[in-house]
């Protein structure tokens, strides 16, 4: 086990090293910078712009703009945000725990209810309910998610107007709420989000999930347990389940960076000021720090989700041996 | 000569109809009582401030924030006067006296102004601020548009003087509108080249009549109202601005009840709230004016002229290629206006009867003829082995000029030229300004009032690093011409000046005269603006109110404290 761990950790560093390398190169590589994005006014003169890259270090070669970044980044010094005029860190330390508030409450209820309607579907393949489920599910897994987000905004925000269209919290009553109005007001601000995030993981968890179980249910485990006289219902539920959860655990363990890194759509969607809108703005306006440490934090959780994939799959499948 | 000067008086009559149209004015035809004090508006924002420190400010919410968090010595009029001191009133300073040669101005400090932090404000906030502005390690955006102010003494705790190295029509302007007052005694113990990103310039500790009570980066700023102020208490209790990620998230808000009021509103959002009964439209002046700028240089041979825009005839032709109404019409409907030279109307020195090139597709063709232009096979013109072929290269952040780019290729390919449309992302946008790496652009300026700022974007001087003339070009009578604008004392004669420039400008044909657009704004029906100045229109902020009887429970929540 822990030969695994060693030999997974320094194939972690070498990935997270690969990343933020090429994604440092690539952003440079785009045309403008971000001075020139953050001082963008028609009064600022490019006398005052190249001042401020010198200032900044910006007018340095790239290579000794990305060794200089990586030590500093060693260091725990991320850099500095030229968008949003705060240290690389302070922006992370906001945008991370309010993509993990919406992408949390997704991801556990979107793969609730994904296995909840495997279940349902493989209970009885090819029945009517089966087809309908599957119908409904093909077509929430075929929509973008934008175009599901913009609709439920359309519907639930600006015509019935049953929640806000977006944000944290309510931009002016917040603070003046007692404690339960304020949990009453960020839940009313995530419903929108997280259903719609959840709808649309679930649609193919729930294919996973059907599709797992079918592979497993002419086990020969499975007719032992029915000649023991174990319902069809509980032999599914009870022990076919437990068999088909490996590839729900695995893309479980693939969502979970995924999510974590911010649905990029979603967030800008409903102005989420998550780690995906964060990042996406900060490519826009060049801003090279924040760019490059939003994609390392990513790639981190990429590896430790990976990890604990591993992991959840060796713990739930005896036969799988981490060595 | 006489009809000539009539002409002139009927255009100046003209221009001051349109200006005061444009100024706006109070919706409501009644004024505020003493239980409309209170209220909160939202203001929904596509971006965040980039900073609330006056020096440093670049883009326009940093403007409109620091506008109302700080105040100047003296504040220009709502006819947007930019010579001598005619039409300023007193904010900081609360009277100033010119010395007999005009080289300095004594400014007498109001002695009841207060800091937010309850300090009082003192002439040696006004020589800070100065020296922070020209202080080579700040990298101040305003710092090159003080050059002609010497410094700034202190003659007591309230009196500051100002000293000028000439005398020139702009100098009290050049003072009063570039630099807002900051407080000495907050700042002055980072050092300046540590300001950009120290802790303390996201304070925005100021004099205003507005004070910043929170800025959560990429969030929200809240402004509350300084009960205390000099100037008297604001109207309103609170303005919050919100940031949403881009423009469609803000328009969004606006038309969900979630803010009060979006500055940004395209013409289909106006066709929208036509049937509201909570919102409505109002239309903020604005100095912004749209034109496609054509490069005088070739871009990949600088300091050689461009083989197509090189020559004043090709550019003619182009420009009577382009029916510019049909283009309004097309893009805006009835919610714009036709440019009608290298000036917003709303200023001034604007004239709006200056003769235009018109549209004509026949003669642009034999113009281009004449000029050797020959249509090939394909139907594109060519000279020399060289085709009539260029590039519009426009911002993919601008859904107008993105629809202009592409009227303009159609209208283009009709006398057989061939446009390419280049969209770039704002970033890419702006080296290719810097780099004068295009052909043709889609440009937007959002000029200062003053004259001066023309020199920056049509004289020669303005073609190397200090200023805006991306598309290189020159003429020697223009550059006379606005000289002679910016050193007039007479308003008469800088105008006289001005359009001189201006008509000459319009001759040369290095751009074509797109459009100018006032701010389309939505706006909560319970809110009473007042008057509406068209380089800062919340610049009056302060006097805009609520009735009583229309309060939402925002504006019931006062000045108390969050929880």
């Amino acid at each position: 086990m822990r030969r695994y761990l060693a030999r997974r950790l320094l194939q972690a560093a070498g990935v997270v090293l690969f990343v933020t390398t090429l994604s440092f190169a690539l952003i440079h590589l785009a045309p403008g910078d971000p001075i020139a994005a953050a001082l963008s006014g028609s009064r600022v003169s490019e006398t005052v712009r190249n001042q401020w890259r010198a200032e900044f270090g910006l007018d340095r070669p790239i290579a000794e703009q990305y060794v200089k970044w990586v030590a500093n980044a060693a260091r725990g010094r991320l850099g500095y945000s030229f968008s949003r005029r705060q240290p690389v860190s302070d922006v992370l330390r906001d945008a991370l725990p309010r993509t993990l508030v919406l992408a949390l409450p997704a991801l556990l209820l979107s793969f609730a209810l994904g296995i909840t309607v495997g279940v349902l579907q493989a209970e009885r393949p090819r029945s009517a309910r089966d087809r309908w489920l599957g119908r409904v599910l093909l077509a929430l897994y075929s929509v973008p998610d934008f175009w599901l987000a913009l609709v439920a905004l359309l519907l639930f925000s600006y015509r019935v107007r049953l929640f806000p269209p977006g944000g944290l919290t309510d931009p002016v009553l917040y603070d003046y709420m007692s404690p339960r109005e304020q949990l009453v007001d960020r839940l009313r601000h995530l419903v929108l989000p997280v259903i719609t995030l959840t709808l649309l993981t679930a649609a193919s968890v729930a294919r996973y999930q059907r599709g797992a179980l079918l592979s497993v249910l002419p086990s020969a485990w499975m007719r032992t347990a029915l000649a023991k006289g174990v319902s069809w219902r509980s032999a599914v539920r009870r022990h076919a389940l437990r068999n088909a959860l490996l590839p729900v655990i695995t893309l479980f363990g693939l969502s979970l960076p995924a999510f974590a890194a911010g649905t990029v759509f979603i967030e800008k969607v409903f102005s989420w000021p998550g780690m995906g809108l964060v990042t996406v703005n900060a490519i826009a306006a060049r801003d090279y720090h924040l760019v490059t440490a939003g994609v390392l934090v990513m790639s981190v959780m990429v590896v430790i989700a990976t990890v604990l994939t591993d992991l959840a799959v060796a713990a739930a499948d005896p036969r799988v041996r981490l060595s | 000569m006489v009809r000539s000067a009539r002409f002139r008086q009927i255009g100046l009559l003209i221009t001051s109809l349109a200006v005061a149209a444009c100024t706006g004015s109070d919706q409501s035809g009644t004024s505020a009582g003493p239980a409309d004090i209170g209220g909160t508006i939202v203001v929904a924002s596509a971006t965040d401030a980039g900073t609330v420190l006056p020096p440093l400010v670049a883009g326009q919410l940093d403007r409109e924030i620091t506008d109302l968090v700080y105040d100047r010595l003296a504040d220009i009029g709502q006819d947007l006067n930019t010579v001598g001191d005619n039409g300023f009133t007193p904010q900081l300073a609360e009277r100033w006296e010119w010395a007999p040669d005009s080289l300095s101005i004594v400014f007498h400090i109001n002695p009841h102004a207060k800091w937010h932090d309850g300090q009082p404000v003192r002439a040696a906030d006004v020589r800070y601020s100065f020296n922070l502005v020209r202080d080579p390690a700040l990298g101040s955006p305003a710092a090159p548009l003080l050059t002609n102010i010497d410094s700034v003494s202190v003659r007591d705790s309230l009196t500051a003087v100002a000293w000028f190295k000439r005398h020139l029509p702009e100098q009290f302007y050049d003072l009063t509108y570039q630099v807002l007052i900051v407080p000495e005694h907050v700042l002055s113990n980072t050092p300046a080249g540590q300001l950009k990103t120290a802790e303390v310039a996201r304070r925005g500790i100021g004099s205003g009549r507005f004070k910043l009570a929170r800025w959560d980066a990429g969030s929200r700023i809240e402004l509350l109202a300084d009960t205390a102020n000099y100037r008297g208490r604001p109207k309103l209790d609170r303005v919050v601005f919100t940031v949403a990620p881009d423009f469609n998230g803000a328009v969004t808000r606006f038309l969900s009840g979630d803010a009060d009021i979006f500055e940004y509103l395209r013409p289909e959002h106006v066709k929208q709230l036509a049937g509201d009964t909570a919102r409505r439209v109002q239309r903020f002046p604005s100095l912004a004016f749209n034109y496609l700028a054509m490069n005088a240089v070739d871009p990949s041979a600088p300091g050689k002229p461009h083989p197509i825009f090189g020559d004043r005839a090709v550019r003619r032709a182009l420009t009577m290629a382009v029916d510019r109404r049909a283009m309004l019409r097309n893009v805006f409907d009835t919610m714009a206006s036709i440019a009608y030279g290298p000036f917003p109307h709303a200023l001034p020195v604007a004239d709006t009867t200056l003769p235009q090139i018109r549209y004509d597709t026949a003669k642009a063709k034999a113009l281009l003829d004449s000029a050797g232009w020959t249509v090939g096979s394909d139907g594109i013109r060519s000279k020399g082995g060289r085709r009539l072929a260029f590039s519009i290269t426009t911002p993919n952040s601008s859904a107008a000029r993105r629809a202009y780019a592409v009227l303009l290729q159609d209208a283009f390919r009709r006398i057989g030229a061939d446009a390419k449309i280049d969209e770039v992302d704002f970033p890419g946008y702006m080296q290719k300004l810097t780099t004068h790496a295009f052909d043709t652009e889609m440009a937007s300026f959002n000029p200062d009032p003053s004259v001066s700022g023309f020199k920056q974007i049509w004289a020669t001087s303005g073609i190397g690093k200090d200023g805006q003339n991306h598309y290189s070009y020159s003429n020697p009578t223009v550059d006379a011409l606005l000289d002679s604008a910016t050193t007039s004392f007479d308003p008469a004669r800088t105008r006289a000046y001005a359009r001189r420039a201006f008509e000459t400008i319009i001759e040369d044909a290095p751009a074509i005269w797109l459009y100018e657009v006032p701010t389309l704004a939505g706006i909560h029906k319970r809110i009473r603006t007042a008057k509406l100045r068209a380089d800062q229109y919340l610049s009056g902020l302060g006097e805009w109110w609520i009735p009583s009887g229309m309060r939402s429970p925002r504006d019931k929540i006062g000045l108390r404290q969050a929880r």
